[in-house]
């Protein structure tokens, strides 16, 4: 055999370093972040226990006055960071959005699959790719200037009336800046995102199975619910987990339509919320003039929870997808 | 009872190419009628137009007019259509996040039955019919793709013959199968004619010879030559008819 000469050996080397970097450099910089947000998180976790999570307060303090030492820390006279009402508002806006979402962006996948062909499907397709691309402080104003009001006015009274089942519909229904136009907006965000991905799912259907059921004598529907839905389903799942990473991470458009409440968790379905990603975003300045520097910590610690949470929700979501997948080929055999 | 189907001017186009061209014929009832041709000639084609599949694929379109017995079937509701005239199709196609027991079930609930005792009932005897019982009985709550492509294949006509229709179209149902089940499959078809009016697409000539009655060979989307199986192949009156089953081409 003949010998391999050292300058290849040497380019060998060279190149698998090279794509090693390359290859970790992502989750590096995952890492890198991660631990910033942690470090910077670390003396508000030990101001505040677990009553960051629990606590309804959010006060900077009085950060020209004397500081406070507690728990080992420094921080502003009076400081208090319960951060609940924001994780609330997060939760709570982001699974609105997927309860409106889902059921529109399923039935416009199933439309754009299997009931729209040829140049139409291509047109539809592509203006469902063109909402997904609408930045979203459009959407924002959008939501700021259509859409408050006519929850306040149109939208919000009508739902009222389910108050009468569902405490959280009743009244007052305030401004109309508030949980339920976030939610709203936010589901404008999310159903290009499930709408895409379930319409690829959808396609992939192999037809032979639909075609198994309509030649039963299945109508459409019972088709889509008994063969195409199950058959993608943990890709679906996948699909609404990725859009609801996206709603909870979500900041400028719930900045402007929340109605910025801090202190105090929703009431109703109309109530004013804030998100972390929100009050992050709009604290951050004024934080930065706490000379005992625990207000950034505490929107660090706020940073480390939307992480989890959305790096959560993510994980979840490849774990789905790529068991369909795994399935799908193990089907075709 | 089963009921004869009759095709009349039959015309199917994929897009603008038009696939079947003006194909007449009567499929007597309780009788097993095969359909023969090389590939490509639209026997498929031809069955789906039978339960109305041709026109669920985008940009396909049937002309002409299909009766079983006087109905006229291009005028009822395709899913009542496919309700009547049952489908087995040339790959083993089970719903794949199925058990066995819920593949056979589903179309037997959807028409209306959800006793829990009468659908097993059914559901065993459809197994006992496609000879797949006594390799499933202890199994009827795994996947349906847990099965090998023979024995899908026998679900998907135990599937088909479970609501009961009343006329059973099968697309090469043997082709993805071994001579044994193949063999089980050809005693089912023989068994079912009593009660159904069977329409079986094939490639292998001794199965057309020793399962149909009539046989009809198809070439270039138009039917040569229909007549009963001994005549087509002992005395076939088409030159071309002769060609293909002597092997000379196809
Ligand atoms: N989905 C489709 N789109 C376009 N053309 C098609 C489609 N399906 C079939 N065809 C064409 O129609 C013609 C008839 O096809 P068909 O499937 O009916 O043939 P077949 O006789 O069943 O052949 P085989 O024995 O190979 O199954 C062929 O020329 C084929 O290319
Ligand atoms: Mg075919």
């Amino acid at each position: 055999m003949k010998k391999v000469s050292s300058g290849i050996k040497t380019a060998d080397k060279v190149f698998h370093v090279a794509t090693g970097i390359a290859a970790s450099s992502p989750v590096l910089f995952l890492l890198a972040i991660a631990a910033v947000v942690v470090v910077q998180s670390i003396p508000s976790i030990r101001l505040m226990g677990w009553h960051f999570i629990t606590g309804i307060e959010w006060n900077v303090g009085n950060t020209y006055g004397a500081l406070m030492h507690k728990n080992g820390v420094t921080a502003a006279a009076g400081a208090s960071f319960g951060a609940l009402p924001f994780i609330i508002g997060t939760l709570a806006s982001s699974v609105i959005a997927l309860m409106i979402a889902i059921p529109v962006a399923l039935f416009t996948a199933l439309i754009l699959a299997y009931r729209l062909h040829g140049w139409v499907q291509w047109i539809v397709s592509i203006l469902v790719e063109l909402l997904a691309g609408i930045p979203s402080v459009v959407i924002g104003l959008w939501g700021m200037v259509v859409l408050a009001p006519f929850v306040a006015h149109g939208l919000g009274p009508v739902l009222t009336h389910v108050g009468v089942l569902i405490p959280y519909f009743r009244g007052p229904v305030g401004t109309g800046m508030g949980l339920l136009t976030s939610g709203i907006v936010l589901a404008v965000m999310v159903v290009p995102i499930i709408t895409a991905t379930t319409r690829d799912l959808l396609q992939q259907v192999p037809v032979l199975y639909r075609e198994g059921g309509i030649g039963l004598g299945m109508t459409t529907w019972e088709v889509v619910r008994y063969i195409a839905v199950p058959y993608i389903r943990e890709g679906f799942i996948g699909a609404i987990a990725l859009g609801w990473g996206r709603a909870m991470g979500e900041t400028m458009a719930v900045l402007m339509v929340s109605g910025n409440a801090i202190n105090f968790l929703p009431h109703n379905l109309y109530s004013p919320i804030s998100s972390m990603a929100a009050v992050i975003a709009s604290q951050l300045d004024s934080a930065m003039s706490d000379g005992s520097g625990m207000a950034v910590h505490a929107l660090s610690e706020l940073a480390l929870v939307l992480l989890g949470l959305t790096l959560l929700t993510n994980l979840l979501a490849r774990l789905l997808v790529s068991r369909t997948h795994h399935r799908r080929q193990g089907v075709r055999a | 009872m089963s009921q004869p189907i009759s095709v009349h001017n039959l015309k199917a186009w994929y897009g603008t190419q038009l696939t079947l061209k003006s194909v007449d014929m009567e499929l007597p009832a309780s009788q097993v009628t095969a359909i023969i041709g090389p590939s490509g000639c639209g026997k498929s084609t031809f069955i789906r137009c039978l339960n109305r599949l041709h026109e669920t694929l985008p940009g396909a379109r049937v002309e002409g007019d299909v009766h079983l017995g006087t109905q006229d079937l291009y005028k009822v509701d395709p899913v009542d259509v496919r309700r009547m005239i049952g489908m087995v199709f040339q790959k083993p196609n089970p719903f794949p996040t199925l058990s066995i027991f819920d593949n056979i079930a589903l179309g037997l609930r959807l028409g209306g039955v959800h006793n829990r005792g009468q659908l097993r009932e059914a559901v065993e005897r459809s197994l006992q019919m496609a000879a797949l019982w006594g390799e499933v009985k202890d199994r009827l709550s795994e996947p349906a793709t847990s099965l090998s492509g023979g024995q899908q294949q026998r679900l998907c006509i135990a599937r088909a013959i479970a609501v009961q229709p009343e006329v059973l179209l099968m697309d090469e149902p043997a082709s993805a199968l071994d001579p044994v089940s193949t063999l089980r499959v050809e005693e089912l078809v023989e068994q079912l004619k009593d009660t159904y009016t069977i329409v079986i697409v094939t490639h292998n000539m001794q199965q057309a010879a020793r399962v149909a009655d009539e046989t009809a060979f198809f070439l270039n989307g138009e039917v040569v030559e229909f007549a009963d199986t001994t005549t087509i192949f002992t005395n076939p009156t088409d030159k071309r008819t002769e060609d293909y089953i002597t092997g000379r081409f196809g």
